[in-house]
């Protein structure tokens, strides 16, 4: 049911977008006479004169990185922190590296994330020369990190604590236990979980234009100040997250229905 | 109680000594007492939430005492710095729910503590699974998931993952409980096999049959504490105890 939706979803984005650029290029050969000559002109406006479409695609590229990179600190973090609070919440151990995990959790989950990245450009990395991606990467990373935790220690929390004490009669630290027997089973079903929070990502990156970073928002948005026109590059834009979007949640789908598989 | 005729003359394993817990306010055990020898195989039987749970779970710790100690081979395991895990080693433990892995095969789950912990090598520790699956009869089942299994099966392989630590003694909390009726005596044979074979054992069970006719010595808690502590023979046929002859009474 879920793919019957997704595919057509992915492929209007996909037709309505082609529909723009073909239009422009062809616009700009001057053969389609017959076409609204209004639309044409301004689609070979928006994107085709003095290659503006290089803004999007340049835009495309850094929100890509910036949402890959920022997911990977994310999960890493994330299950670092998801970790240390179910240690000590199972043993009470870590007593010390619990209470900095949660003051983390609560401050980033507490504040704007947009207050978040222009923290870490203005105040954190005032001094410091360092390249506008990069200090994204950091901001949405270390945002992420706080959702994923959560996310993953609730993951930890549903598996049977049956699963730990099995372990623990056999001998088995609580490292061991973890990688070897919770995990496996909580990533599982934390999977359609993560997979919102990387959509959430991924759209959240549209802000990194405060930062005066190329992104694929602030391409369009250059766009739209140099030709005055706000519908077609706007759209165009949209249509673009739109299509991430769906394609990454039939990925998860996709990884989901493997792990299913894999199992029973 | 030197008195007591079940007590073998075997070298004593675990001794308790003044073992308390309470859960909060709630007193669940108090002030036990007793030896537990090599060879024996132990019937602990109560009402319901009369603490066997409790009891057996404090022996390796899962619980932890609110008083009193619990020496495991000698060693007092509820002393600070003492590495649990080694104790745990050496000490199976089988769920009423099983608790098998759900994330690996049937042959996973008995390799994993073995190799992971040193004891074996991994082809020693497949060596093994497939031995110990041979004795619980599952040897078809290796390569299967745990759900793919009945509630039988899986307490088989419960075990016989226990086994695969070579332990010195084995705890069970309730092994048929969870068990459809057909599937109880295929569980029991193991363990009579296993007490057969002189482990020693703990088992909290409501199998009255099995108490009586396996194990070397039945043990009643009742109100915290232990109250008749005997030979199945005495326990079941010659109570003392005027609650226990209530709770046979009500279980028979
Ligand atoms: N983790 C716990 N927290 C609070 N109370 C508990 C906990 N575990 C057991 N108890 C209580 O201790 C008593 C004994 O429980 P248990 O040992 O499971 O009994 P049994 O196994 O004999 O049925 C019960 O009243 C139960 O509610
Ligand atoms: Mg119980």
């Amino acid at each position: 049911m879920k793919k019957c939706k997704k595919i057509p979803a992915v492929m209007l984005a996909g037709a309505a977008l082609m529909g723009l650029f073909t239009t422009a290029v062809s616009a700009a050969s001057g053969e389609e006479g017959n076409l609204q000559p209004e639309i044409v002109q301004r689609l070979y406006d928006n994107f085709v004169k003095d290659d503006r479409w290089k803004y999007l695609l340049e835009g495309l590229g850094n929100t890509a990185l910036i949402t890959f990179f920022a997911m990977i600190i994310g999960i890493v973090i994330g299950f670092m922190l998801a970790i240390i609070r179910v240690a000590h919440d199972k043993n009470g151990s870590v007593p010390v590296l619990n209470l900095i995990a949660k003051l983390y959790i609560t401050i980033i989950r507490g504040t704007p994330v947009m207050i978040q990245l222009l923290i870490i450009y203005f105040v954190i990395f005032a001094a410091v020369d360092i390249d506008k991606v990069l200090v994204a990467i950091i901001a949405f990373g270390v945002n992420s990190a706080a959702y994923v935790s959560e996310v993953v220690r609730s993951g930890i929390m549903s598996i049977d604590n049956g699963q730990f004490e099995a372990g623990k009669s056999l001998g088995l630290g609580f490292p061991t236990i973890m990688i070897h027997i919770i995990l496996p089973q909580a990533f599982k079903n934390i999977l359609p979980a993560l997979g919102n929070e990387f959509i959430s990502l991924l759209k959240e990156t549209s802000i990194s234009g405060y930062i005066g970073l190329m992104d694929l928002t602030r391409g369009g948005d250059y766009i739209r100040s140099v030709t005055y026109e706000a519908f077609l590059p706007l759209i165009a834009v949209a249509l673009i997250y739109l299509i991430i979007v769906v394609l990454l949640s039939a990925g998860v789908s996709w990884l989901e229905r493997r792990l299913k598989k894999n199992e029973r | 109680m030197s008195d007591n005729p079940a007590i073998a003359n075997g070298e004593v394993l675990i001794r308790v000594e003044n073992l308390c817990k309470s859960f909060g306010d709630h007193v669940v055990l108090n002030d036990i007492s007793m030896e537990i020898r090599k060879g024996e195989v132990i019937s602990v039987i109560g009402p319901s939430g009369c603490g066997k749970s409790t009891f057996i779970r404090s022996l390796n710790l899962l619980e932890e005492p609110t008083g009193g100690s619990i020496f495991f081979e000698g060693e007092d395991i509820t002393e600070r710095g003492v590495d649990i895990r080694k104790v745990r080693e050496k000490i199976g433990m089988v769920f009423q729910q099983f608790n098998l892995f759900d994330n690996m095969t049937v042959k996973k789950n008995i390799m994993l503590a073995p190799s992971k912990l040193g004891v074996l090598t991994r082809p020693e520790a497949e060596k093994k699974a497939i031995e110990l699956l041979e004795m619980v009869g599952l040897s078809d089942k290796a390569d299967q998931y745990p759900a793919q299994l009945s509630g039988g099966q899986k307490q088989r392989v419960a075990i016989a993952r226990s086994l695969a630590m070579n332990p010195d003694v084995m705890l069970f909390d309730e092994p048929t409980s969870a068990l459809d009726p057909e599937m109880v005596g295929e569980v029991l044979n193991i363990m009579k096999e296993l007490a057969k074979k002189g482990m020693t054992m703990v088992v909290v069970t409501h199998e009255m049959g099995f108490a009586r006719e396996v194990s070397t010595r039945a043990i009643f808690i009742d109100e915290g504490n232990i109250q008749e502590d005997n030979t199945p023979e005495v326990v079941f046929t010659n109570p003392k105890n005027e609650r226990l002859r209530e709770f046979l009474k009500s279980v028979l």
